[in-house]
């Protein structure tokens, strides 16, 4: 299904902006080509090498240029065939075993085999390398190739989320020999991949040109087009600046963006010219993370009274003009293993209750209206990005109002890591991107994680417990079971304040057919195989 | 020079600054601001940290006259509050640096064996731009008052140290030291009653202008993000906020910039037409 939200109206109409358009389009004198469709975005990437980068702007790249064994359904609860035609997983759950496709080549005519699946796996996990995210390959044993169409992957302690992590983009299979004939230039200064477009060039911070992989045809038939890709040439462009790229989609200089400031989008939704998109399934929460071992926050009341006094709506309604959703869970109600009954009460907005549980914890009210304890006024240390002022101001606003008092330090995203590895703050600001309950519960609440990313020094052995028995569980229920179970108990321990669920929204112009976004690592152009121009 | 004349040249001074027009309007639109900046509580009914996110960006008129900012907030309060801090980092930033600058330049044309030590320095941190250098101490102290007060006093040091030395090394020329010095007055009084007494009317000019640079730099310093931290107001912090919105709601930027380009104006106003007075050379 195609999500074509609508955006409530904002308060007065945009009043540079045809005039700053009309600049843009001064500078868009030189139309594109036929078949090219030109995307906008605001960063690049360090490199276009899956094994070398966690970043969004190299993932959404290398999803059209590489493909990995399996994928996603778009409610990314099912897991779907993409190189693997199909798969059987052992009995104890340590040994799966793929069988790929037959027919499928890489860019410059080689034919993939599962000699490429043990290469691309074994550079991966090469101890010691410069490689990212290794962790979601599970405790692997060996990696095999019996024959040239089946890979053996054997595992020490069974993964029940393996085969969802598979479908991220770090799982691209490369052409290892390329990757070891070109090493460090290697996703620099080419790229053989086998997926619908070939990496053509690169210009750092400037753009990436791709071409339509000739006779491509294995894509995943879940997810639309199985190829060949509809466009020749797909351009990612750079535009640094936000509201130059919304003035740039309106002049027709670039056909599609997500990279759109909040403002933009709620324009847009009044422009009959634009459409804009959002995936069916898309997890990125933003919340704010309360560290128990400081004094105020290690009492419970405190961490509940903290949270009834921030209203989130009022945050996705004004600060991202209604392109988000407020939410009252640390992770979406719709994502795989999210227990319904989990009580999202203590996050609600409902400062009456602050006033009561403080009270109940011992604080009084002063005259200047601050709450207190034993002389010592509750004053709040709260660290956030410099890019989100004014979320951070609207957090301290409402505090504010509600008696605490809330310190704000906001640092650039270069400094931030190591401040917050400090034990010197009571609420942070963070947003992270997930596929499903597992994935979200794995990344911060076991104790082997303080004191980062577990910063709320979250050290409790039932936590850890449940998170062993769904990792190892091998099979759904089992696995549905401890992870909900999981979810329940930290959410009754208010270790965070849900904030905000964000979808990635694309913008697209009137030469693109509207088309489904896709919805894994947040890349919401996917492969590109459903981009087809008017 | 005897104490008649210097009188004389005083009043003269005074007369012909009154007589410049554009240095009275200068000097009543700073003092106008200075005084709203210092009565901002009593001038406005709104808190100036109260927010109200869901009446943000609300253009003027309706009860704001100028209108809301990002958060809801009154931005004329904002605007009021935001000159004190800036005006106050301005002034005590500029205080500072003359105080430090003054003291190197009257020692360097005083002690004439200093001058070429205290003068090296002084080219040091004249070689980086006032932004840069400013920025740089800024992230080196953290965010903060003090910090940006200190890195303001600072950028504006070295000019003021220059200028006092030349102007206490015409002073130094005089015969008039040589007699203070032959009957054996005190150091502190041949420096404070003979040179500073004699050296200060370049020395304040200069100063004067420096003020338009050191809110300047102030205003630059927390629109890059350098400032102070939320919710305190400050002009330039102001004006970045509302770039983000500069088509959306572009009066937030405007009038945040428009107020520190009338305070930089102003000031540069003022030292020109001091300069202008000060001038002996023009009878």
């Amino acid at each position: 299904m195609t999500d074509q939200r609508p955006f409530p109206g904002i308060a007065f109409r945009l009043a540079g902006f045809a005039s700053a358009a009309a600049i843009a389009c001064a500078s868009a004198a030189a139309a594109q080509d036929t078949g090219t469709v030109t995307i906008g975005r605001t960063s690049d990437a360090d490199r276009y090498d899956p094994q070398r980068s966690s970043a969004l702007a190299a993932a959404e790249v290398l999803y059209m240029i590489g493909d990995t064994l399996v994928t996603l359904s778009s409610d990314l609860k099912t897991v779907e065939p993409a190189l693997a035609e199909s798969w059987d997983i052992s009995e104890d759950g340590l040994t799966y075993t793929f069988h790929l496709k037959e027919g499928v080549t890489f860019c410059d005519g080689k034919a993939f085999t599962a000699q490429d699946v043990v290469g691309s796996m074994e550079r991966w996990l090469t101890p010691d390398g410069p490689y990212v995210s290794t962790w979601k390959a599970g405790t692997v044993d060996s990696i095999t190739a019996p024959d040239d169409m089946t890979v053996v992957y054997k595992l020490k302690a069974p993964s029940s989320g393996l085969l969802y992590q598979m479908a991220q983009f770090n799982f691209i299979i490369i052409d290892p020999e390329q990757a070891e004939s070109l090493g460090d230039d290697f996703g620099v200064t080419a790229f053989n991949g086998t997926g619908p477009f070939c990496f053509e060039s690169w210009t750092p911070n400037d753009s990436v040109v791709l071409s339509a992989h000739e006779g491509y045809s294995w894509g995943s038939p879940a997810l639309g087009n199985t190829g060949p890709a509809k466009v020749d040439r797909v351009v990612w462009k750079i535009v640094p600046e936000e509201a130059t790229l919304a003035a740039s989609l309106q002049a027709g200089e670039i056909d599609a963006s997500y990279s759109l400031p909040a403002w933009s989008i709620a324009q847009f939704d009044a422009d009959p010219s634009v459409t804009l998109l959002q995936p069916e399934a898309a997890f990125r929460t933003h919340y704010l993370g309360m560290k128990v071992t400081r004094d105020f926050m290690q009492d419970i009341r405190v961490r509940e009274a903290v949270s009834h006094a921030i209203d989130q709506s009022a945050i996705a309604e004004a600060i991202f003009f209604g392109t988000v959703e407020p939410t009252e869970s640390y992770y979406a109600k719709e994502a795989l293993d999210y227990d319904p009954s989990i009580d999202t009460a203590p996050f609600a907005y409902d400062p009456a209750k602050t006033e009561t549980l403080l009270t109940e914890a011992g604080f009084t009210k002063g005259d200047d209206g601050f709450w207190q304890k034993d002389g010592t006024p509750l004053t709040l240390t709260y660290y956030g990005f410099n890019t989100s002022r004014e979320q951070a101001e609207t957090v301290q606003g409402d505090l504010r109002k509600a008696g605490i008092e809330l310190n704000v330090e906001l640092y650039d995203s270069t400094a931030i890591w190591a401040k917050l590895r400090e034990q010197t703050y009571d609420l942070y600001q963070m947003d992270y991107p997930y596929l499903n309950a597992g994935d979200a519960l794995n990344l911060y609440f076991s104790s082997a994680s303080v004191p980062s990313p577990n910063r709320m020094m979250w050290e409790d052995e039932e936590t850890d417990r449940l998170l062993e028995a769904g990792n190892s569980a091998v099979n759904a229920e089992a696995r549905a079971e401890a992870f909900m179970a999981l979810g329940k108990h930290l959410h009754e321990a208010i270790l965070w304040k849900p904030l905000l669920l964000e979808k990635p929204t694309i913008a697209i112009g009137p030469r693109l057919v509207p088309f489904e976004p896709a919805g894994i690592s947040g890349a919401a152009f996917g492969t590109g195989l459903n981009l087809e121009l008017q | 020079m005897s104490d008649a004349t210097a009188f004389a040249a005083r009043g003269r001074t005074w007369r012909r600054l009154r007589r410049n027009p554009m240095m009275t309007l200068a000097l009543g639109v700073l003092m106008l601001i200075t005084l709203a900046a210092i009565l901002a509580p009593v001038l406005t009914p709104f808190d100036p940290y109260e927010t109200n996110i869901r009446a943000r960006l609300k253009p003027p008129g309706d009860g704001h006259i100028l209108g809301t900012d990002s958060q809801g907030r009154d931005l004329l309060t904002r605007l009021l509050y935001g000159a004190r801090t800036t005006l106050l980092i301005g002034f005590v930033g500029t205080g500072f640096g003359a105080l430090l600058g003054g003291t190197i330049g009257l020692c360097a044309a005083f002690y004439r064996r200093l001058d070429s030590v205290l003068m090296r320095i002084i080219d040091v941190f004249l070689s980086f731009p006032s932004i840069l250098f400013g920025l740089s101490l800024a992230a080196m102290l953290g965010p903060g008052l003090d910090s940006l007060i200190f890195a303001v006093g600072l950028s504006v040091m070295p000019g003021i140290a220059r200028i006092s030395r030349g102007a206490a090394l015409s002073i130094m020329a005089q015969d008039y030291m040589d007699s203070g010095r032959a009957i054996g007055l005190p150091v502190q009084r041949l420096l404070s009653g003979y040179l500073l007494a004699n050296a200060y009317p370049p020395i304040l000019t200069y100063t004067t202008l420096a003020f338009g640079d050191a809110v300047l730099l102030a205003a630059t310093l927390g629109f890059l993000g350098l400032g102070l931290q939320p919710p305190t107001a400050e002009l330039g912090s102001i004006a970045a906020e509302g770039r983000s919105f500069l088509f959306l709601a572009p009066h937030v930027s405007t009038a945040a910039s428009v107020l520190i380009f009338v305070i930089v104006l102003s000031f540069n106003l003022l030292g020109d037409a001091l300069r202008d007075a000060g001038d002996r050379r023009s009878v």
